[in-house]
């Protein structure tokens, strides 16, 4: 009796599993006929995601099969290097940021897109530095469809600047008098996430504001730059407790009170969730002027949309990213996810005047110098190694003369 | 007849593990061979190169600042971690096995941190550690007020908070194991010593220890290896910083590997941390083997 059972169940087992097996290919073939392509997203978490979708899908008759990409920059920027290093193809679009496309546009990974999509009357509507120095590869192809147009933006706490007495920061003795006036009792004047791969676009910024140039660390104002930078933490203008930080512990702090002012890619998600975000709360400023011959400078960026080389529905993907060229897909944008159009001229008809960060823009683009960041074709492992010695520096483990010598001999390594 | 079907059943076993055997050279065999092969390549995806460079991998390896700072913490994070979970494991495990009222839920709720996956615990522990929001701080100024200190800003802190969140992962689970080694001591055999007039002292030293000697012993091959391995928790809570400062050796060959998209490099190292471990795993085998441990 127990063997007679034992063998039924024997065949049973059996049975399932060979049932199971013939129906994997059924399972594989049912998903892969429903989508026209996959899209690799960072955007799935905002809570109007799907609306975005549908709209997408309605404006391109595309249906849209989507992956989520990880929120961890470090993770996401693992899993897509693998995925386009390996030749994937189970992914077609994927969403990349600047390092990324900086590190890949030359690899042969992404699709070049200069005969179908960014032909040169769509081109010439894109800012034309950025797409120049981010996603414009060796061969002349631009690679990549950007997404929004952001900028590095200045932001200050008008409560405290309110408190202190200061209405501008328009200067450099502007920016030590607030430093002066707001840093004590936990509070910074100023604040940063100096992550070690974060940091760099603090750096640079620096560099940029006192005239510098991030490639070349025997500039005397990069040297500048940097000595500033230490003197804020000597002061007490600026903690050496970010140096852990990543934006995600910054905002809170910028919200909290702790600092005075800082720079912030975005149009203030983190604030305006805190209800920080207003004139008199937390909002964008002009950059202050440091420089001798009176520039300002500030940093562009974008998360451009990119076509994986080995994708085997790239008609697919040329629909896709022709709609996002277009105001359609611009708009979508702007209305789901908040996304300043990255054309200059959708950008006046879409976003309503009353918007404040559609007025300091405008400012960001006519005031200043507009630029890329500065990255050289071994990204990761130049913005890391740079934050390494800019946080020894700080730290006081190496002396400013070293962090040139080192900061320099990474520039022609990487380069 | 009968020697040719004894024949056919030698081979059957061979036959059964077949397909697990083909599967193992695939997933484990295959990737070590392609690791050693590509260590002596110059392989950088982002440059586009893929040449023989001999043993300049492995030279370089030894003169990069970077892998230098990588070993060295990782030879004391190993040390270190597993020192104490021989100490508080034991001492932990010790106490589990008394006899009181809740001891089957304490045992129970003691592997919780265990169970939480690295990464998540990782993360939980950059906020943990964090001076302005973080739960460590927190609680020290419950006692001193005007106590202000980022644990993750200074080389010796933010190693000793790795190794301290290590600790607290991993160390309720070592205490576990080293828990199921006790219970296999006889209590007639502490009873015997009790009547022959030992102390608690000399029961604990000349009974329970030699008993669970093996044991533990055994026990600190994985739990070193794991060690060894170790990237996950520094990869979400340090990111290897401040500077590079906590970057074990597996978080160095994992940013080499997989962001920096230097393969063969990447791979010079994985092929020295395999010989390590192999290393340390016939050391310690040799070990457990040997007549001290036979009780």
């Amino acid at each position: 009796m127990k063997a007679g059972l034992q063998k039924v169940l024997s065949m049973a087992l059996a049975t399932g599993m060979v049932m199971g097996l013939a129906s994997v290919p059924a399972l594989a073939d049912d998903a892969s006929g429903d989508y026209d392509l996959t899209l690799y997203s960072i955007q799935t978490t905002d809570p109007d995601f799907q609306d975005w979708l549908d709209n997408v899908e309605s404006g391109t008759g595309l249906k849209i099969n989507v992956i989520a990409a990880p929120t961890d920059s470090d993770t996401r920027q693992q899993k897509i290097t693998t995925m386009l290093s390996t030749g994937d193809t189970s992914v077609d679009i994927i969403e990349i940021n600047d390092e990324m496309s900086t590190a890949f546009k030359n690899s042969g990974w992404l699709e070049g897109l200069n005969d179908t999509v960014m032909t040169d009357d769509v081109r010439s509507k894109f800012a034309q530095g950025y797409v120049d120095q981010m996603i414009t590869n060796a061969d002349g192809q631009v690679i990549g469809v950007p997404s929004y147009t952001g900028y590095l933006a200045f932001w200050v706490n008008q409560q405290i600047m309110d408190e202190v007495g200061i209405e501008s920061i328009d200067t450099k003795d502007d920016f030590v008098k607030y430093m002066e006036a707001v840093s004590g009792d936990g509070r910074f004047g100023y604040g940063g996430s100096w992550e070690k791969t974060y940091v760099f676009n603090e750096i640079a910024q620096f560099v940029n504001m006192f005239g510098g140039d991030y490639y070349d660390w025997t500039n005397p104002h990069n040297k500048e730059a940097m000595e500033f930078l230490h003197d804020m933490v000597q002061k007490g203008y600026t903690s050496l407790d970010q140096l852990p930080d990543k934006y995600e512990q910054m905002n809170p702090k910028a919200n909290d009170g702790k600092y005075g002012c800082w720079f912030m890619w975005g149009t203030g998600t983190d604030y305006d969730k805190a209800g920080m975000l207003g004139d008199d709360k937390i909002h964008m400023a002009m950059v202050p002027c440091f420089a001798e011959d009176g520039s300002r400078s500030v940093f562009t960026d974008s998360w451009s949309y990119v076509l994986n080389a080995a994708s085997e529905h790239k008609d697919a993907a040329y629909k896709f990213l022709q709609y996002m060229t277009g105001k359609d897909g611009m708009e979508a944008s702007f209305k789901y996810f908040d996304r300043y159009p990255a054309r200059a001229d959708l950008a006046e008809e879409i976003v309503p005047d009353d918007n404040p960060v559609k007025a300091m823009y405008a400012r960001y683009a006519s005031e200043c110098k507009v630029q890329g960041r500065p990255m050289l074709p071994q990204t990761m492992e130049f913005i890391s190694a740079m934050g390494t010695i800019f946080q020894s520096y700080m730290r006081d483990e190496i002396t400013i003369d070293d962090f040139l010598t080192q900061a320099q001999g990474y520039v022609e390594e990487y380069q | 007849m009968y020697k040719s079907k004894s024949k056919a059943m030698l081979l059957l076993p061979w036959l059964l593990v077949l397909p697990v055997v083909i599967l193992r050279a695939f997933t484990t065999v295959y990737p070590i061979i392609t690791t050693v092969t590509d260590s002596f390549f110059d392989i950088r995806l982002l440059a586009g190169k893929n040449e023989f460079c001999g043993f300049s991998n492995y030279v370089k390896m030894f003169r990069d600042p970077k892998v230098l700072i990588s070993i060295s913490f990782t030879v004391i994070f190993v040390l270190v971690s597993m020192f104490f979970h021989l100490l508080l494991g034991v001492l932990l495990a010790l106490a589990l096995n008394m006899k009181f009222k809740g001891q089957r839920f304490l045992r129970t709720i003691v592997l919780i941190p265990w169970a939480m996956p690295s990464v998540v615990a990782g993360m939980a522990a950059k906020w943990a550690f964090n001076n302005d929001y973080g739960l460590i701080n927190d609680l020290i100024r419950r006692i001193i007020p005007s106590f202000n200190y980022n644990w993750l800003i200074y080389r010796g802190s933010a190693r000793a908070a790795v190794i301290a969140v290590d600790l607290w992962k991993d160390l309720p689970f070592f205490a576990i194991l080293v828990l199921s080694n006790l219970q296999f001591i006889s209590s007639d055999i502490y009873e015997a010593a009790k009547v022959d007039g030992a102390s608690t002292w000399q029961s604990f030293t000349q009974i329970t220890l030699p008993l669970i000697a093996k044991g533990v012993a055994t026990l600190c091959i994985p739990f070193t290896l794991w060690r060894l391995t170790s990237f996950d928790l520094v990869y979400s809570m340090t990111s290897g910083g401040p500077g590079e400062d906590t970057a074990l050796i597996a978080y160095r060959i994992t940013t080499e590997a997989f962001t920096n998209l230097n393969i063969g490099y990447a791979s010079a190292m994985a092929v020295v941390l395999f010989l390590i471990m192999l290393a340390f795993s016939l050391l310690n085998m040799k070990l457990t083997n040997s007549k001290k441990f036979e009780t």
